[in-house]
């Protein structure tokens, strides 16, 4: 009678195949035991962690290669079926509708020079703005705030060194003095990222601010005008 | 206007999201060679690399508004949906993947850099760069044969035609080997 093999799963074990775990090219049942083991190993897990960062940057080598023409057709038609299809938010649907039509509209114009490389950049932008300003919090940079003019106007912002943690809740000033309140999100250990759209024209903002669940202002950024 | 070679990655997911069509085209047109690029390197076939390329961006705009910068980059994001994308439509389809002794494989390091935007301009690219640069090339070729057409270590022993020990010890020894040369920077 064939009895499984129990395996030892120590550190030395599993740090055999703690590179192709990183990889992602082990198979099931041999990823599970390296990574129960690799949860309760402090050392293991780090050697993974940094694998697996070295995995993720080894995709970045790969060669580029000039699609075939139309390929932005035929991805635009192919994103329009699929927003025809999905049982997706219709803000996701709206989103996947308004690049196919974007990207009929510049190849329906430009088809003639999508033979040549690299493809048309002419239409690109053609009416977006996008305003940067820096995020600071006591009089310190904490982040980036990007405020684009496009079609719906968005906002973008990160925090890379900001050194508090916490919910913060995001309010944007206009031009008129009116102050609306556009979303919530978490800084974890002085980071975050959190983008929303804007319900009136990017021109109008003046400031943003990130408040507390006190109330009181973290952080804030003020827009050219 | 939107400067297409300047706006952030992430930013452009969130343009995304909302549904700005501009934010849309310019990631396309700055990720359409790399997507298309890979996908071909792994199922060689430019029918196969196309439908490839074009459900990578269909999952990506599906998913934008879920992105989560803590959990990478989004150029390691989208290479990686397009890396598994790829490798599924290999074992789909029975497609006869690219040869490894195929000039673009041997030189997969790309010098195109004229649309990396941050990724490869960043500190431990260009380390992992220099590292793969300097590994013994059987090491080297197992390791990129692994990272970017997801072979595993038996897939690499047949086609090397090499004991899988041996194939799994250069796996293991060119990502060692890697490590030490890059320096990955933990989040602050």
């Amino acid at each position: 009678m064939n009895r499984p093999v129990e395996r030892h799963t120590g550190c030395d074990d599993v740090r055999a195949d703690l590179a192709e775990v990183a990889l992602g090219i082990v198979s099931g049942r041999r990823r599970s035991e390296v990574l129960e083991h690799v949860e309760g190993c402090a050392r293991c897990a780090r050697e993974l962690d940094e694998l697996t960062k070295l995995s993720d940057t080894l995709v970045s080598f790969a060669p580029r290669t000039e699609p075939p023409v139309g390929f932005e057709l035929r991805l635009a038609q192919r994103l329009r079926d699929d927003a025809a299809v999905a049982r997706a938010p219709w803000a996701r649907r709206v989103a996947v509708l308004a690049l196919a039509a974007v990207l009929i509209v510049v190849v329906g114009l430009g088809v003639g020079s999508l033979v040549t490389s690299p493809p048309p950049r002419a239409i690109v932008a053609t009416s977006a703005s996008l305003h940067v300003a820096v995020l600071k919090s006591g009089g310190h940079p904490v982040g980036e705030l990007m405020v684009s003019a496009g079609r719906p106007a968005w906002m973008f912002m990160t925090f890379d060194d900001a050194s508090w943690s916490g919910e913060v809740t995001c309010e944007v000033v206009f031009a008129d003095g009116h102050v609306e309140t556009t979303g919530r999100f978490y800084l974890s250990g002085g980071y975050g990222a959190w983008g929303a759209p804007l319900r009136a024209p990017a021109r109008d903002v003046r400031d943003v601010r990130l408040t507390t669940l006190s109330g009181s202002v973290y952080a804030s950024a003020r827009l050219p005008v | 206007m939107i400067d297409d070679e300047s706006v952030p990655d992430d930013a452009l997911l969130s343009g995304i999201a909302v549904g700005d069509e501009e934010a849309g085209l310019v990631f396309v047109r700055r990720y359409q060679r790399r997507l298309y690029g890979l996908a071909f390197g792994i199922v060689g076939d430019v029918g196969d690399a196309e439908d490839v390329a074009q459900e990578a961006f269909i999952r990506i705009f599906r998913h934008a508004q879920v992105f989560d910068t803590r959990r990478g980059s989004v150029s390691t994001w989208v290479l990686t949906i397009t890396r598994n994308l790829a490798i599924d439509a290999i074992r789909l389809r029975r497609s006869i993947p690219t040869d490894p002794t195929d000039p673009v494989f041997l030189n997969l390091m790309s010098n195109d850099r004229s649309t990396d935007g941050a990724a490869l301009a960043s500190h431990d690219v260009a380390r992992a760069r220099s590292a793969l640069a300097t590994l013994p090339p059987d090491q080297r070729r197992a390791v990129l044969l692994a990272a970017l057409y997801g072979r595993t270590a038996e897939q690499i022993a047949q086609s090397e035609s090499i004991p899988l020990g041996t194939a799994k010890s250069r796996i293991r020894l060119g990502m060692a080997r890697l490590r030490t040369g890059v320096e990955i920077e933990e989040p602050q």
